[in-house]
C-alpha cells in the first residue's frame, strides 16, 4: 500500500477542532432521532461512533453531510458553518461512504473515482465539447490521481472493472477511494467493515490509519466494538439519539452506562465478549438496514 | 353571466367525475407497485369499444331498445373487457419486470398503450374514424332555472356524476373495510414485509389492476353514452387528464383522485370559457396545472411528502 | 445436467442448467447423431433451394425467384433467396464435416437464417396464394421448397444443439498497425455494400414490385443468420477490438464510407431522401440519448425540440408564410434554431430541480403536448397552425441548390445527394459532440446521476444544474437537426411533432442501446427504414413499435449495441499490461512531471 504522492489539501488550523457539531437535534414528526448532540473532531483524529441499532448514527452522518437539515443546532468545518446541500458540503471538504454500498454500478472503478474528482476538476462546458489541450491536461491529471487512489486502497489492478463486478470487500474499498478523490479534510465512514471477514477487517483498519496519516480526520460508525476500540482515538456512544458517553477507548469500554445501555448485559459477561473476537453485530446488513430509510 | 358560469361548472363536474373515476385506477396501481400505468387510459378506451361491440353484435334488438336493460349489460360488459385486458397486461407485460430498473416498466407501459390503441384501430371494424356510440340512457336535459337564464344538465351527465361518486365510495369502503383491502394497503406500504406476513402479493396486484380497470370500463361506457361517439384517442387524452388528477389529489390517495378529477374538469371547462384562447387552449391549461402541481406540490392535495433516502 | 459425449468426440462441457425438459431430453438423445443431423440439414437446404416454392403464378404476378428446376437449365441464373439458401446449405455442410472452433454456435446462426428465409417466403406465398395449397400440392404440381427448407433449418438447429454449443472463441491476434487498418478498411467497405444491399433489396416497393416487403424481409433473415454466425465465430468481437485500438482511423473510414453511399446501388434520389430523413432522426435520437441514455431522465416530449428548431428555421428562411421577413444564411439559421431549442430545453428541464423520476417523465410529456396544442393553434402566428409553413426555400451554396442533381468528376450523382452529404456531416458532428461530452467531467456526472442520484450529490455533483445541462444539450442537438429538417422537407407542420414521434425516438434509443452512439443511429435507421420497406404493413407500424418496446424491455433491455464497458470487458486481455513506454503511461508521466 503506497501513499498517494500528492497529499490531499489538508487545511491547517491552529489546534482548533476541524469539525464541530453543536447541539445537533433532528426531529422526524414526533420522533426525536437526535437530541442535542455535540462533539469536536480534532485534526488527524479518528473518532468512533457506536450505539445500538436505531440510535441515530446514520442520521447524525446525514446531518453532518447536509443531506438532512438539523431541526436545531449547527455543524461547522474549521469554524465555518456548513451549507445545507450535500454537494456543497463535499466541496467544502467532507466526504462519506454509505452503510449499504452506493457505488455507480455500471461505471468502472476508475470512473467511480473520477466522479469523486468532480468537485476538484475544472472543465467548462465548451472545453468538454472541444477536448482542447487544457481539457486533456485536466483529464490526464484526474486519471493520474485516480490511479494513485486506487493503488492506495489496493484496487490498482481493477481500475477497468465495472463496480458491480467487484467483490463485496473491494466495493467498500472503492467507495473509500471515491470519497478520498474529493480531497476531503474529514472522512465519514459508515460501517466500513460490515460483512467483512477478520482479514479484510484488519486491512481496513490499516487503510484507515493510512488515511489518518495523510492528515485526514476520520469518523467511523461501526458495530464491531473491538474494531472501534483498537482503531479510534476517541469514541462516542449514541443511545436513542442522545450522546451517552464520550472519551478514550479505555474510558468508554469501562463505563458501566455504556455496558448497560449499549449491550444490555451484566458487566462481566460484556467484558468477556468485548475481548473475544465475536462482533456484537450478529446480522450485518439485514437488521440495521432499518436505519437506512428515514 | 351566472347561467354561463354555472353551466360551465356543470360541464366541469361531469367531465371531472369521469376523470376521477379513471384516476382511481392510476392511483391504486401507483400506490401498490409505483408504476405509472400509462396504458390505463387505453383500458378505458378498450372498455368503451368492448361495450360497443357487445351492443352492436351481441345484444338482441329488444334489449337494445330498452335502456334499463341495455345500460347495465353494457356497463358490466365494458368493465369485463377492461378487466380482462388489464389482467393480461399485468401478467405478460408488467409482472416479468418486477425489480427491473424503474424506467423499464414505464417504457413498457408506453408500449402497451401504443399497442392497445393500434390493435383497436387495426382490428375493430371501422375504428380508423370515430364510431357512433348507442345512447343507452334517457336523452334530454334538465333545465335548472337560475337568475338570468337556465343551466342545462344532461341526464347522461347526471348519470356520470352520480355513478362515479357512488363507485368511488364503494371502492373506498372496500379498500378500507375488507380483508383484501387491508392486504392491498399492506402491499402498498411495504410489499416485501407484506409477503413475509403471508399476503399473496401477486394476487393483490392483479386485483388492484382489475378493480381499477373495471371502473375505467364503466367510465368508458358512460363516456360513449354521454358523447354519442367513441374514438381511438379518447384513452390517451383522458388517461393523461386522469393521471394529472391522481397526481393532483396525491398519488395513492383514493379521495384525492376524485377531488383531483373534479378540479381538472373545472379547469378545463372554466379555462375554456374565461381564459385567453378559449376552448382551443383548454387542454393547454390542464397541462399547465399538471406541471405546476408536480413542481410546487408534488405530493398533491392529500399526499404526504416523501423524504430523501440515504 | 450432464450428457455423456460420444466416444472419440471431444468432451463438450455443459453448464448445470435447469432440470431437463422434453426438449433437453430430445437433444440429449440426439447427441450421438449430431454430425448426421447437421449434414442432412445442410443437404436438405440445398434441395429446398432448388425445389419449386409456389405451385402457380400468384395473383400479383410471379413470385420472385419462384424456383423451378431452371437452375439446371441456367446454372448461374440463381438469384435472390435461393442463392442465399445455397450458400447457407454449403456452409452448413462444410461446418458439419470440418472441425471449426465453436461450430455449434455458427451452425445455430445459419439454422435460424435458413428458418427465417423459409418462414418469410413460405408465409408470403401462402398468404398471397390463398392457403397452404400454394406451397404444397395443387392440381398435381408440387411446390414443397418452403416446407423442405424449414425442415432443413430445424435439422441444422437440432444437430447444432445435439453436438453441444461451445463457448464463443476469443481471438487475440495482433498484427502490425497497417495490416490491422487494412483489415478494418476491408470490413468497412463490406459493411457499406451490406448497407446498400439492405436498402435496395426489394426495391422501393409499391406498384413496381409487389413483393418488395417479402424480398426485404427474406434478405433481413439471411443477413441476421449471417451476422449471428459471424458473431458466433468471435470474429466480430475481434474486429471491434481492433477498431477500438484504431479508434480515430475507424471513425474516419466510417465517415468516408457513409459519404460514399451515393456511389453504390443505393445512390438514387429515393434512397438519398430516405437516408437524409434517417439522418435527421438519428441526430435527434443522439440528442435524446444524452437525456435518456446518459442522465437517465425519461423525456416523453422530446420531439418538440425538433419542432422548435424547425419552426424557428422556417420563420427565418424567407418563406412567404413566415412571420419574419428575413432570409438568413442557412448556417446562421441553424445556430439560431439550436440556441432557441436549447433555451426551451433548459426551461423544460428546470422542473428537474424539484421533480424526480416518473413524475419528470410526465412533466416532459405535458410540455410536449403543450407544444403540439399551441403549434396547432398557430400561436402568435409563428407555426401556421393547420396550414403549416410551406415553401421554405432550398439550401443554396455557391449558387447550387441542394435539391439539384450534380456531377462530380464526370460522375452523375442523384438529386438530393447534397442534402445527404450535409446530413452525414451533421450527424458526424452530433456524434462527436455526444462522445466528447460523455468522456468528460459533465458526462460522468450525468452517468453518476443516472446510477445513483443521492450518491452523486454526496460526491459533490450539483445535480440540478447538471440535469438541466443534459436537457439543454439534448434540445440544442434536436434544434440543430430541426433546422435541417425544415429546409429539406420544405414544409413544417405541427403534425410532424406529435407524441408518437417522441415514442418512436425513445424506441430508437432503447432499441439501439441506451447511452451509445452507434445504438442511437442503428435504432433510428431501423425504425425509419422498416416503415419505408414495409409499406404493405404501414397500418401496423405503430402496433409493431408498441410490441417492440414491450419485448425489448422484457428480453434485451440493454438494446442491440451494448455499452462500451461491455465491449471493453470482452476485449480486455488479462496479460495485456500497458508497456512502460506505452501511450497512456507516457501521457500520465508527462503530466505528473
Amino acid at each position: 500500500m503506497s501513499a498517494p504522492s500528492a497529499a490531499p489539501e489538508a487545511g491547517r488550523t491552529g489546534g482548533g477542532p476541524i469539525l464541530a457539531a453543536a447541539g445537533v437535534t433532528m426531529q422526524f414528526g414526533g420522533l426525536r432521532a437526535l437530541g442535542d448532540v455535540s462533539f469536536d473532531l480534532m485534526e488527524g483524529q479518528i473518532i468512533g461512533l457506536i450505539g445500538p441499532n436505531g440510535a441515530g448514527k446514520t442520521t447524525l452522518f446525514n446531518c453532518l453531510t447536509g443531506l438532512y437539515a438539523p431541526t436545531s443546532g449547527s455543524v461547522s468545518l474549521r469554524g465555518e458553518r456548513l451549507p445545507q446541500d450535500p454537494a456543497l458540503v463535499t466541496e467544502k471538504g467532507i466526504a462519506r461512504t454509505f452503510q449499504n454500498i452506493r457505488l455507480f454500478p455500471s461505471m468502472t472503478a476508475e470512473e467511480n473515482v473520477l466522479v469523486g474528482r468532480h468537485v476538484r476538476m475544472k472543465q467548462s462546458p465548451l472545453s468538454s465539447l472541444l477536448h482542447g489541450p487544457k481539457f486533456k491536461r485536466s483529464e490526464a491529471a484526474a486519471r493520474v490521481r485516480s490511479g494513485e487512489l486506487l493503488n492506495f486502497v489496493g484496487l490498482g489492478r481493477f481500475s477497468d472493472e465495472l463496480a458491480r463486478n467487484l467483490p463485496y470487500g473491494d466495493q467498500r474499498r472503492l467507495e473509500i477511494a471515491r470519497a478520498l478523490a474529493t480531497d476531503p479534510s474529514v472522512l465519514l465512514l459508515d460501517e466500513p467493515t460490515a460483512g467483512m471477514n477478520a482479514q479484510e477487517t484488519e486491512a481496513t483498519r490499516q487503510l484507515i490509519f493510512a488515511i489518518r496519516d495523510l492528515g485526514i480526520s476520520v469518523v467511523v460508525i461501526e458495530h464491531d466494538t473491538k474494531f472501534i476500540f483498537t482503531l479510534c482515538d476517541r469514541v462516542l456512544v449514541l443511545v436513542q439519539g442522545e450522546l451517552l458517553v464520550e472519551g478514550g477507548p479505555d474510558e468508554v469500554r469501562g463505563d458501566p452506562r455504556v455496558v448497560e445501555a449499549y449491550l444490555g448485559a451484566p458487566p462481566e459477561e460484556v467484558e468477556a465478549r468485548l475481548y473475544s473476537s465475536a462482533a456484537v453485530d450478529e446480522s450485518p446488513g439485514g437488521a440495521h438496514r432499518k436505519e437506512d430509510g428515514p | 353571466m351566472l347561467a354561463t358560469f354555472l353551466s360551465q361548472i356543470v360541464n366541469g363536474l361531469i367531465l371531472g367525475s369521469l376523470i376521477g373515476l379513471i384516476a382511481l385506477g392510476y392511483t391504486m396501481v401507483y400506490g401498490i407497485i409505483q408504476l405509472i400505468n400509462f396504458a390505463h387510459g387505453e383500458v378505458f378506451m378498450v372498455g368503451a369499444y368492448g361495450g360497443l361491440f357487445m351492443f352492436t353484435y351481441l345484444l338482441p334488438t329488444f334489449i337494445q331498445r330498452q335502456w334499463y336493460l341495455a345500460l347495465p349489460l353494457l356497463l358490466v360488459g365494458g368493465a369485463a373487457v377492461s378487466t380482462v385486458v388489464a389482467v393480461l397486461m399485468e401478467r405478460f407485460a408488467y409482472r416479468p419486470l418486477r425489480g427491473a430498473p424503474r424506467l423499464a416498466p414505464l417504457i413498457t407501459a408506453l408500449g402497451v398503450s401504443v399497442a392497445l390503441q393500434e390493435l383497436v384501430r387495426n382490428f375493430y371494424p371501422g375504428a380508423t374514424a370515430a364510431l357512433p356510440f348507442p345512447r343507452v340512457f334517457v336523452q334530454g336535459t334538465w333545465e335548472i332555472p337560475v337568475p338570468g337564464g337556465t343551466v342545462p344538465l344532461r341526464w347522461t351527465g347526471l348519470l356520470i356524476i352520480v355513478l362515479s361518486l357512488v363507485l368511488a365510495a364503494v371502492l373506498t369502503a372496500y379498500v378500507n373495510g375488507t380483508r383484501m383491502g387491508r392486504a392491498m394497503r399492506a402491499v402498498s406500504q411495504d410489499s416485501d414485509t407484506a409477503r413475509l406476513m403471508g399476503v399473496d402479493t401477486d394476487r393483490v396486484i392483479v386485483l388492484t389492476f382489475a378493480l381499477g380497470a373495471a371502473l375505467a370500463g364503466v367510465g368508458g361506457i358512460m363516456y360513449g353514452t354521454d358523447l354519442g361517439f367513441v374514438n381511438i384517442d379518447m384513452g390517451f387524452q383522458n388517461g393523461i387528464f386522469a393521471f394529472t388528477a391522481a397526481v393532483l389529489g396525491g398519488i395513492g390517495n383514493l379521495r384525492g383522485a376524485v377531488v383531483g378529477g373534479i378540479v381538472i374538469g373545472l379547469v378545463k371547462a372554466l379555462g375554456g370559457q374565461y381564459l385567453p384562447g378559449g376552448t382551443a387552449y383548454d387542454y393547454v391549461w390542464i397541462f399547465v396545472v399538471l406541471i405546476a402541481v408536480l413542481v410546487f406540490r408534488p405530493q398533491g392535495f392529500f399526499g404526504e411528502s416523501e423524504r430523501v433516502r440515504a | 445436467m450432464t450428457t455423456t459425449s460420444p466416444a472419440g468426440a471431444p468432451p463438450a462441457p455443459r453448464p448445470a442448467g435447469p432440470p431437463p425438459g422434453r426438449t433437453a431430453r430430445l437433444i440429449a438423445a440426439l447427441g450421438p447423431h449430431a454430425t448426421v443431423l447437421r449434414g442432412a440439414g445442410g443437404l436438405l437446404t440445398l434441395i429446398g433451394a432448388l425445389l419449386p416454392w409456389a405451385t402457380f403464378v400468384l395473383n400479383k404476378g410471379p413470385y420472385p425467384d419462384k424456383a423451378t428446376l431452371q437452375y439446371f437449365v441456367a446454372p448461374f441464373g440463381v438469384t435472390g433467396f435461393r442463392w442465399q439458401l445455397l450458400l447457407f446449405g454449403i456452409a452448413a455442410l462444410v461446418l458439419a464435416l470440418a472441425p471449426v472452433p465453436a461450430r455449434g454456435r455458427l451452425l445455430r446462426g445459419l439454422a435460424w437464417g435458413i428458418i427465417g428465409i423459409a418462414v418469410v417466403n413460405g408465409l408470403f406465398i401462402t398468404v398471397e396464394g390463398g392457403g397452404l395449397g400454394a406451397i404444397t400440392v395443387t392440381d398435381g404440381s408440387v411446390a414443397c421448397g418452403a416446407v423442405v427448407t424449414l425442415l432443413a433449418g430445424v435439422l441444422v438447429e437440432l444437430g447444432a444443439r445435439a453436438g453441444g454449443i461451445e463457448p464463443r472463441p476469443v481471438w487475440t491476434w495482433r498484427f502490425g498497425p497497417w495490416v490491422e487498418r487494412a483489415v478494418l478498411v476491408v470490413v468497412y467497405v463490406l459493411m457499406l455494400f451490406v448497407v446498400a444491399a439492405t436498402l435496395t433489396s426489394g426495391g422501393t416497393g409499391g406498384a413496381a414490385n409487389r413483393y418488395s416487403g417479402a424480398v426485404f424481409l427474406s434478405f433481413l433473415a439471411a443477413l441476421g443468420g449471417a451476422f449471428a454466425a459471424l458473431h458466433a465465430s468471435g470474429l466480430m468481437t475481434w474486429v471491434a477490438t481492433v477498431a477500438e485500438r484504431h479508434r480515430v482511423f475507424s471513425v474516419l473510414v466510417l465517415l468516408a464510407m457513409a459519404l460514399a453511399l451515393p456511389l453504390t446501388a443505393a445512390g438514387n434520389e429515393y434512397w438519398m431522401t430516405v437516408a437524409a430523413n434517417i439522418g435527421v432522426y438519428a441526430a435527434t435520437a443522439i440528442g435524446l440519448n444524452i437525456v435518456v441514455g446518459l442522465a437517465g431522465l425519461l423525456d416523453l416530449g422530446y420531439v418538440a425540440f425538433l419542432g422548435i428548431g424547425a419552426f424557428v428555421a422556417a420563420n427565418l428562411s424567407g418563406a412567404a408564410a413566415a412571420k419574419f421577413d428575413v432570409h438568413l444564411p442557412f448556417a446562421l439559421v441553424m445556430v439560431i434554431s439550436a440556441v432557441i431549442a436549447g433555451m426551451f430545453g433548459a426551461v423544460v428541464g428546470s422542473p428537474t430541480l424539484r421533480v424526480r423520476g416518473d413524475y419528470l417523465a410526465i412533466v416532459t410529456l405535458a410540455f410536449g403536448e403543450i407544444f403540439v396544442r399551441t403549434a396547432q393553434n398557430n400561436i402568435f402566428g409563428l407555426t401556421g397552425g393547420s396550414n403549416a409553413i410551406p415553401g421554405i426555400p432550398q439550401v443554396e451554396l455557391f449558387g447550387t441548390r441542394f435539391s439539384d442533381r450534380i456531377a462530380v468528376a464526370g460522375i452523375q450523382l442523384p438529386a438530393g445527394v447534397l442534402y445527404y452529404l450535409l446530413i452525414v456531416f451533421l450527424v458526424a458532428i452530433v456524434m462527436l459532440v455526444f462522445s466528447h461530452l460523455k468522456e468528460s467531467r459533465l458526462g460522468r456526472a450525468w452517468i453518476a446521476i443516472r446510477e445513483d442520484e443521492d450518491a452523486a450529490r454526496a460526491m459533490g455533483i450539483r445535480t440540478g444544474p447538471i440535469k438541466i445541462m443534459a436537457f439543454l444539450c439534448g434540445a440544442t442537438l434536436a434544434g440543430f437537426a430541426g433546422a435541417f429538417f425544415a429546409h429539406k422537407t420544405g414544409t413544417v407542420s405541427y403534425e410532424s411533432f406529435r407524441f408518437t414521434e417522441s415514442v418512436t425516438l425513445i424506441a430508437a434509443v432503447i432499441l439501439g442501446g441506451m447511452g451509445t452512439v452507434p445504438g442511437a443511429v442503428l435504432g433510428a435507421s431501423l425504425l425509419f427504414v422498416l416503415p419505408e420497406k414495409l409499406r404493405e404493413f404501414a397500418d401496423y407500424r405503430l402496433l409493431l413499435f408498441g410490441l417492440a418496446l414491450i419485448l425489448i424491455m422484457r428480453f434485451r433491455p440493454q438494446g442491440l449495441v451494448p455499452d462500451r464497458h461491455r465491449r471493453a470487458e470482452l476485449a480486455r486481455d488479462p496479460a495485456d499490461e500497458p508497456p512502460p513506454g506505452g501511450s497512456t503511461a507516457g501521457s500520465r508521466a508527462e503530466v505528473a512531471a
